[in-house]
């Protein structure tokens, strides 16, 4: 009896022991996933938000990326767009909220590849964002690469994948 | 004496019960609520709701995926808000077919585009005021039920590319999604 509960203790700990070490020390795709998340929630807005609000987190949106980032999308029912630098994302981010009043980003599949180096992922990522005032969400498969930059992952690409050509 | 026929009749008693242990052949009914909530066997019920459990998991997550209707491209063959279920296994044993309702993956199956087969690889798809053309022939649509009048210049598929597109024909165009799609991202049959 008392092998039996040490043996429990044994694994008791070890599963502790292994829950603590990724909580602490979490692998790139989970920090990967989590950016995508905060990236997510930093581009969505509502009406009801107050607009200094609105203002902090369209300039947040831009730390997400790195300096010379690359975003080449097509955007149904709005056309290709593109820009480059953190510029442009931060004015991108601003003309969205005062084109509409509600836009909510979604990340609903998340593949990520993680290079053998460990300083370069690749996500292929599905975007769901839905507009207000428009019938339809857009819908996209997006691949975005990332890149650590000091420590951090930040976005360097972003190019949209046909899914229907 | 009194005492000694009570130790008697209490013996019995204890007999009968023993037997009935021994052999099963009357067992004690259980509560009527207890046969409600548990079943008269709780072991048994909790064995089968393990395995219903378990084929309702595998059933649904490997087999037939549920999918509800999102948007009015597929009307009036699907309704916008309709359920149904995707049938992956499908396509094991043969390659999509011509008609074929599929669901069509974007980077995961969370969020998939429904729409219908109607050209095969290698062939040549043309739209021509409404009339769906494959290989300069015009294609028979009985689910079309309110025909469009799109005009398209024809396009050569793939050895590995199938055309797909909606029934919806009276939306224009520009906001319906169709056109290519590489075998890989066709994850299975629409089953109703």
């Amino acid at each position: 009896m008392k092998i039996v509960s040490r043996i429990i203790l044994v694994i008791a700990l070890a599963a502790l022991g292994v829950w603590l070490w990724t909580v602490l020390f979490p692998s790139p795709e989970k920090i990967i996933r989590k950016q995508l998340a905060d990236l997510a929630n930093e581009v969505s807005f509502s009406q009801d938000q107050n607009s200094l609000i609105k203002l902090a987190h369209a300039q947040s949106v831009a730390d997400f990326f790195t300096s010379n980032v690359e975003v080449d999308v097509n955007v149904p029912g709005h056309g290709q767009q593109t820009m480059l630098g953190r510029v442009q994302i931060t004015q991108a981010a601003l003309a969205s909220r005062q084109e509409a009043t509600d836009l909510k980003l979604k990340f609903p599949d998340v593949n990520i590849t993680v290079a053998p180096d460990n300083n370069s992922a690749v996500a292929d990522v599905t975007v769901d964002a839905t507009i207000s005032g428009e019938r339809d969400a857009i819908l996209q498969e997006v691949k975005i690469t990332f890149q650590k930059v000091d420590g951090k992952w930040l976005i360097n690409k972003v190019e949209s994948v046909p899914v229907v050509s | 004496m009194s005492k000694s026929c009570c130790r008697i009749g209490n013996l019995r008693e204890t007999f009968v019960m023993l037997a009935e242990t021994v052999t099963g052949s009357s067992k004690p009914r259980p509560h009527w609520l207890q046969v409600i909530a548990v079943g008269r066997n709780p072991r048994y019920t909790l064995v089968r709701i393990v395995v219903l459990v378990v084929l309702c998991v595998v059933l649904f997550h490997f087999v037939l995926l549920p999918v509800r209707v999102d948007g009015i491209s597929m009307f009036p063959t699907y309704k916008n808000g309709s359920v149904n279920f995707s049938n992956r296994l499908a396509y094991l044993w043969h390659e999509p077919r011509r008609g074929d309702v599929v669901t069509i993956r974007y980077a995961g199956e969370h969020l998939m585009l429904l729409k219908r087969i109607i050209g095969l690889p290698g062939e040549t798809v043309a739209f021509d005021n409404g009339a769906v053309l494959i290989n300069g022939q015009p294609l028979p649509e009985p689910y079309e039920k309110h025909p469009g009048d799109w005009t398209l210049s024809p396009r050569k598929l793939g050895p590995d590319e199938y055309f797909v597109v909606g029934d919806n024909r009276t939306m224009p165009y520009k906001q319906h999604t169709f056109g290519v799609v590489e075998r890989f991202r066709i994850v299975g049959k629409v089953l109703l």
